[in-house]
């Protein structure tokens, strides 16, 4: 299985600072005027965030990422029309669009999916969140019970990809029902998206063992990735299923590891962490505690590009085949990423699968 | 005060012209995958597809001064939400008319959807909520709800819309949704409200038009039916405190002369076969009750074109043609302003025009019709009513 890159699209603010919420670049508002009387503006009102992730969308595409991650964040933009928006400006970007199974008919979804297909020749895939806590659920509209969840998705999968692959389709679940479904001519047999899942409970990892395409795991130490990978894989097996296995891990590499650990230290400071008097706790190149409500993985690997290099390597060697990669500000990190790591990792895992097979 | 004119984008293909029915514009080739795809150049992500030449009619609307255009949503169709946010960046002033149904989207996704496309477009997305039509069409969609429980589904999704628009909180307790502590976030929170045109004939429909609507948009009908139809919506939203305008979506056909206009349908209707003429007299259920009011203007024997023709310049047979509605104006430039200025003096607000192929008559209609409009100036009333 070759490994893929996906680059974050920050879709609820991004800047220079550890607490990027300080910042939406380019975003319009009549009322800010970040200059003096004195100095004039020329942007007026004809830029906002939006230009400033089409931007993003596209250093990840030059930089040579295989995709963009849009995450779901009830303070940002919505992440369909986030994806729909920088479709046109890219030309071979995965665009992993997040969501979860309350925004309404799965056959809707299906069918927007396939005008998605048609226009970016098979470029959309679907990650499925379990929504949040209750409170949050409900202010989104979503009174299911937790123990609802799982089920949901799973219905919401089955229902979308019967009418992405079969007409006639019909089925009638707890959540979805569809009755004679499908689609015909120009819309039949597009691409079904590819469908990223995540989750630490039983309930969850038996889920994407069945249904995902890709199960994601949060950052950890990659000893203790290799037992939940080991443990998926049992489950997997199970079913009779082979998943691919990615990795959500925020990074900050830099020239000397002196510097990484200068500008994490100065990244945390300036985060919005509610339990900012703990410094972050750190286990060999990874730490915890640092990552913002921005780029918001479990952890990040802080170290020299040859250090975080080694560290993905050793997830690739453990399985890992996806990996979901975020820094602020998403603009320079990309490029960053783009220059000093990926084509070392990509060099060092191909090596590694070279020596394997011989 | 002025009308507003919108094109139409078409989202099941495109025909080359009012005669054919083989919509091969683009990558359209309806129940023959296997034929190489016009327009598409290559295959991989380079090559072109049906997005690049429906930007090319939204590019053609927009140069030709439309407003925006609707972009129709059938199980055969592409979808507007998509094309929208596809084609946000690349144009200017071009309006999205979104058509969809609110029993698809849980209404603070849809809030959520709507912001952000304000923010992509500097405000350019605005609404087209259909809740009409039923049948087996209806549970395609995987919906099972009942005629009138779909309107009251309809006016609890738009009060939820509003609810959260402005950022709450705001809790509700409906029968198909509730919200608890909902409210877009900051900056979402800060775009304008997208402008509703509302579809449905059914007492039903009236009832949530007149609580939520900006636009009573409705088919051609005989100009009479309009004027009671328009008068009965508008008296039920002054009922309620509030004020509705109307709107009408027609296909057109309008050349230099009269006689070339109905050369055009003739030619048209000959291509038909009997059995699209019997479909026609005798089309499937539905219980949409803005499609049976157009089947009641409709004669009983066809022999040729001319039983079509209801009222000077309007035409029953274009869902011959292409499928939708009925009832279209056929005539000269002029002819069709003055008909269209007419359906402005009985009460329309705006127009969604489309002719076939959009793209050619984008300019065309662009460029000889619109000018010769009158819409809402004092005097074109008077001329019209006169």
């Amino acid at each position: 299985m070759t490994t893929e890159f996906l680059w974050q699209l920050p879709t609820s603010g991004d800047g220079r600072y550890g607490n990027s919420k300080k910042e939406r670049r380019g975003e319009r508002s009549s009322s800010h005027h970040p200059y003096s009387d004195g100095v004039t503006d020329p942007r007026g009102l004809n830029f906002n965030y939006f230009d400033y992730l089409h931007q993003v969308a596209r250093a990840a595409e030059l930089a040579g990422f295989e995709g963009v991650r849009i995450p779901e964040d009830i303070y940002g933009d919505e992440p369909w029309i986030v994806a729909g928006y920088v479709a046109r400006g890219s030309r071979h970007l995965k665009l992993l669009t997040e969501f979860d199974a309350s925004r309404g008919s799965s056959v809707y979804a299906a069918k927007n999916t396939v005008s998605y297909q048609r226009f970016t020749d098979g470029r959309f895939a679907w990650q499925i969140s379990a929504g949040g806590n209750q409170q949050h659920r409900r202010s989104l509209g979503d009174f299911a019970a937790d123990s609802e969840i799982i089920p949901r998705i799973e219905e919401f999968v089955t229902v979308a990809r019967g009418v992405l692959t079969q007409s006639p389709y019909t089925f009638k679940g707890k959540y979805f029902e569809v009755l004679n479904g499908g689609f015909q001519g120009a819309l039949a047999n597009h691409k079904v998206p590819p469908v990223y899942l995540s989750g630490n409970s039983k309930e969850a990892l038996a889920l994407s063992a069945k249904t995902a395409d890709v199960h994601i795991f949060d950052a950890a130490g990659v000893d203790d990735i290799k037992q939940q990978i080991s443990h998926l894989n049992a489950i997997a097996k199970q079913h009779g299923c082979q998943i691919g296995l990615g990795l959500r891990i925020d990074i900050i590499a830099r020239e000397t590891e002196q510097e990484a650990i200068f500008d994490a230290y100065r990244a945390w400071q300036q985060s919005d962490k509610k339990n900012g008097s703990h410094a972050p706790s750190i286990n060999n190149n990874l730490w915890s505690g640092l990552s913002t409500s921005i780029t918001g993985a479990n952890a990040t690997l802080v170290g020299s590009y040859e250090q975080v290099t080694q560290a993905l390597v050793d997830y690739a060697a453990a399985g890992i085949t996806s990996f979901l990669l975020s820094s602020v500000p998403h603009f320079e990190e990309a490029y960053r990423l783009g220059e000093y790591v990926l084509p070392a990792v990509r060099a060092q895992i191909g090596h590694d699968q070279q020596r394997r097979a011989a | 005060m002025t009308i507003d004119v919108f094109w139409r984008i078409p989202t099941h293909g495109e025909p080359s012209s009012h005669r054919s029915r083989t919509p091969h514009r683009g990558d359209w080739f309806p129940g023959d995958d296997s034929r190489a795809q016009s327009g598409s150049v290559g295959s991989g992500s380079d090559g072109t597809n049906y997005i690049d030449y429906i930007a090319e009619i939204a590019h053609a609307a927009e140069i030709s001064g439309f407003q925006g255009g609707l972009i129709p949503s059938f199980p055969m169709t592409d979808e507007p939400w998509v094309i929208s946010s596809l084609l946000a960046r690349e144009t200017n002033t071009f309006r999205f008319m979104i058509p969809f149904q609110p029993g698809f989207l849980n209404p603070v996704v849809a809030a959520r959807m709507t912001a952000s496309l304000q923010r992509a477009t500097g405000g350019r997305a605005l609404y087209n909520i259909i809740t009409g039509g039923g049948g087996p069409a209806q549970l395609w969609w995987g919906d099972s709800a009942t005629h009138d429980d779909r309107y009251g589904r309809t006016t609890e999704f738009l009060d939820v819309l509003k609810g959260v628009w402005n950022g709450g909180p705001f809790s509700y307790q409906g029968r198909f949704y509730q919200v608890e502590d909902a409210g877009l976030a900051d900056p979402l929170s800060k775009e304008e409200y997208p402008e509703i045109y509302f579809s449905g004939s059914s007492d039903a429909a009236l009832a949530s038009a007149s609580k939520h609507a900006d636009y009573y948009l409705t088919w051609l009908e005989p100009f009479d039916q309009l004027r009671e139809k328009f008068d009965r919506v508008k008296a039920r939203t002054q009922i309620l405190g509030r004020k509705i305008k109307c709107a009408i979506r027609v296909d057109i056909i309008a050349r230099p002369t009269e006689e070339e206009a109905w050369a055009e349908i003739e030619k048209g209707f000959n291509s038909l076969s009997r059995e699209a003429l019997d479909k026609f007299q005798n089309p499937d259920g539905s219980d949409s009750v803005g499609a049976a009011r157009q089947r009641g203007n409709r004669p009983a024997t066809i022999n040729s074109y001319k039983d079509l023709i209801i009222e000077p310049n309007v035409w029953s047979g274009f869902s011959l043609l292409r499928g939708g509605q009925t009832n279209g104006i056929v005539g000269s430039y002029e002819q069709v302003a003055e008909r269209l200025d007419e359906l402005v003096a009985l009460g329309a607000d705006a127009f969604i025009l489309a002719s076939t192929p959009h793209l050619e008559e984008a300019y065309r209609v662009g460029e000889e019709v619109l000018p010769l409009l009158r819409g809402k100036t004092d005097t074109a009333i008077l001329r019209a009513v006169g």
